[in-house]
């Protein structure tokens, strides 16, 4: 199967193995998508490799930038102003509205629903027509920068998202009963690709699929970032371990991404949208020691990156912890002695984005 | 008077049998003309509905509100080079989609159209058992794509194959029985009660109301007949590519498609003409033809709502369903169709 079928992620090849229709062994081959990002960070400037990050998720370009800055700046010693923060949350919870829209619609085609598909991208496409107000581009936006942002929010952007956020809950709520409503759905979800919490853990799965499995892990409220600790939001967790949990964990947290986004976008204070530290003039000559270790929540889980500099202009490691690599090592174990229709809802439901996992 | 006498008196100057035999052939052909434009026709409205659906716009570009575009999506078919599978067999594999296609269109054949105006009646056939054969055509269909599956040396397409096999067993049986329960009513009234003309004459209350079971029971073997969503198992897109007609290009692939929608227009008439009342309705010998195309455009939208909201069902559960569901709740239908004859309710 692949790296060219309808069913897999960009380029996702499985060998399988069948009896019949049973499926007796997956193997996954990766690195149809390796574009060596790491090895090309390393010989740019630290403010270069955002670019690289932008397309590593694709469909969540903000949280990937996020997870290089949280290193980048601790590794730099500069601190963003509390206005930055705050912008960075509001964008990043869009993104993951966004990249969890994509999955919703992906899935459904899966699963052989073509309609909901629309529904999902209709919205998504609302949200990346503000990304590009905001930043002039709709997926790989480069908005962010080290210590700061590209541009400044003023208050027609932010009455523009919460008019988004006002009409979108509903919207969201009509495409998912077509899912949640539906019992050829459920029979299709329900008690398929169990995914018990320990095996979980031992595999390193994170994100909603680890928190489909009943483990209430979040980066956002275990090790907060940003300015996450002042927002209240709750960790959606479901203890049906399957695929449909997955599915209801990841409209949950659409839900709570709502919540985020209604508060934060009330508490953006004033104030600049930039470090001066690291203004553009200065930018290129940021040098930085020692071996940080920064992880972030994106929307496939946690999102590592491991910066070691050696006081010169360039990092002289970078490496990524991939979530979507992380959650894919688990296919083969979850879709041993299914159904090859059970197999394609599994690994839809585990939201695999190549360029994050060749990187 | 119907059509059939009408251009056989025409043609009368020919001599009785042969002004018959070339009016039967003529009309045939314009059923079959009738067929394909009607399925393209279909193709259209569905790709118009589809998109309402889908908040798109839709075909716009070829033609007044792109009603053009069937017609040029045909002919790009036939100009298309016909890309085939090394290590296929070669004449199945292209015997296949001809099978499905020409399965299809006799089945036109077959339908009771009723009059219209002028006209008279439409019907070409006039025959006791039309019921059977137009059930035997339709069972033909099924070789085609199994023939495809077998013979065109793809993985996908074989897998596409031996889920049609177990899916056709699983709702044939069904099928037929609630036929049977429908044949049981309408003998009561007609003396041929395997004639489609003389079940939809038979239907002084429709059939609907008397035996909601077994409607509901065809329409849904009707719609895994026609194999598209929710029972499109057999070329699940998203698992097994296109399935049996994976290897397919060009005009071959054309004639699937059309056997997918024709399968819908084709069912959608039976159904209306067993369950719904054929061609009767106010005016009966002016609009009969137009009775019933109403009535199957209704069951149409509703089969492609069906299919444009609906996710796939697995294999394995339909199967279950079939055998399990679908067989007993036949049977019961059946048992209640003869009491409700021998109540002389029908």
């Amino acid at each position: 199967m692949g790296p060219q079928h309808p069913s897999t992620h960009g380029v996702l090849r499985l060998k399988l193995l069948l009896d019949g229709e049973t499926v007796k062994n997956v193997e996954p081959v990766i690195g149809y998508l390796h574009r060596n990002a790491e090895k090309i960070c390393e010989l740019d400037y630290y403010c270069d490799s955002l670019i690289y990050f932008d397309r590593m998720d694709y469909v969540a370009a903000m949280n990937m930038e996020i997870g290089y800055l949280e290193a980048a700046e601790k590794l730099l010693a500069i601190e963003p102003p509390e206005r930055v923060k705050w912008i960075r949350v509001v964008m990043a919870e869009l993104n993951r509205l966004a990249s969890h829209l994509v999955w919703a619609g992906a899935f459904g085609l899966d699963l052989g629903m073509l309609t909901p598909f629309f529904y999902f991208f209709e919205e998504r496409e609302k949200i990346l027509n503000l990304f590009t107000e905001i930043c002039g581009s709709r997926q790989e936006t480069n908005y962010m920068s080290i210590g700061g942002v590209y541009q400044d929010f003023n208050d027609k952007i932010i009455f523009k998202i919460k008019q988004f956020l006002k009409q979108f809950p509903k919207k969201m709520e009509e495409a998912y009963s077509l899912f949640i409503k539906n019992d050829i759905f459920i029979s299709r979800t329900k008690g398929i690709g169990i995914l018990e919490p320990e095996v979980a853990l031992s595999y390193g799965v994170t994100g909603p699929m680890l928190r489909a499995s009943g483990v209430p892990y979040d980066v956002r409220k275990d090790a907060p970032y940003l300015v996450y600790d002042k927002l209240n939001f709750d960790v959606p967790i479901s203890r049906g371990k399957d695929v449909l949990a997955r599915c209801i964990v990841r409209f949950e947290e659409m839900r709570q991404s709502v919540k985020i986004l209604n508060q934060a976008l009330d508490k953006i204070p004033d104030g600049p949208y930039f470090n001066p530290k690291a203004k553009k003039s200065l930018m290129i000559r940021l040098r930085g020691e020692g071996d940080v270790y920064a992880r972030t929540e994106s929307p496939k889980g946690e999102f590592g990156v491991h910066l070691v500099g050696d006081g010169t202009v360039k990092p002289y490691r970078l490496h990524v912890r991939s979530p979507a690599f992380k959650n894919l090592s688990i296919l083969p174990y979850l879709s041993r002695d299914v159904l090859i229709a059970d197999m394609v809802a599994i690994s839809g439901s585990i939201d695999l984005v190549f360029g994050e996992v060749d990187r | 008077m119907n059509i059939l006498t009408r251009i056989a008196t025409i043609l009368g100057f020919l001599g009785h049998f042969p002004a018959y035999a070339l009016a039967y052939l003529i009309e045939t052909l314009v059923v079959i003309i009738f067929g394909t434009v009607a399925v393209a026709g279909m193709v259209y409205l569905f790709r118009k509905y589809m998109a309402r659906v889908q908040i798109r716009v839709g075909p716009n570009r070829v033609g007044k509100f792109g009603i053009l575009q069937v017609m040029a999506d045909g002919l790009k078919l036939f100009q298309k080079e016909s890309i085939m599978p090394s290590g296929r067999d070669d004449l199945p594999y292209k015997m296949a989609p001809v099978i499905v296609f020409i399965g299809l269109m006799m089945g036109f054949v077959f339908i009771p159209y009723g009059p219209l105006v002028w006209f008279g009646n439409l019907t070409v056939t006039h025959s006791d058992v039309s019921l059977v054969i137009l059930f035997a055509l339709i069972a033909i269909m099924p070789i085609g794509e199994i023939l495809s599956g077998i013979t065109s040396n793809n993985k996908y397409a074989m897998l596409g194959a031996l889920r049609g096999v177990a899916k056709d067993i699983s709702f044939e049986v069904p099928m037929m029985l609630s036929i049977l329960s429908v044949v049981i009513m309408a003998s009561a009234n007609v003396s041929n009660p395997l004639d489609i003309n003389g079940i939809v004459q038979a239907q002084s209350i429709p059939f609907i109301i008397l035996e909601p079971l077994g409607f509901l029971i065809f329409f849904i073997s009707m719609t895994a007949r026609a194999s598209f969503s929710p029972f499109d198992m057999g070329e699940s897109d998203s698992e097994l590519v296109t399935g049996n007609t994976t290897e397919y290009s060009g005009l071959r692939f054309g004639m699937f498609y059309l056997g997918l929608f024709g399968t819908i227009f084709l069912g959608s008439m039976i159904i209306s003409s067993i369950y719904l009342g054929g061609y009767y309705g106010p005016f009966v010998g002016y609009f009969g033809f137009i009775w019933l195309m109403v009535k199957t455009l209704v069951l149409v939208i509703i089969s492609l709502t069906v299919w444009l909201t609906m996710p796939r069902v697995r294999i394995d559960k339909f199967v279950t369903f079939g055998w399990k569901v679908l067989l007993p709740l036949s049977f019961l239908q059946l048992v209640v169709a003869g009491f409700l004859t021998l109540g002389g309710i029908s």
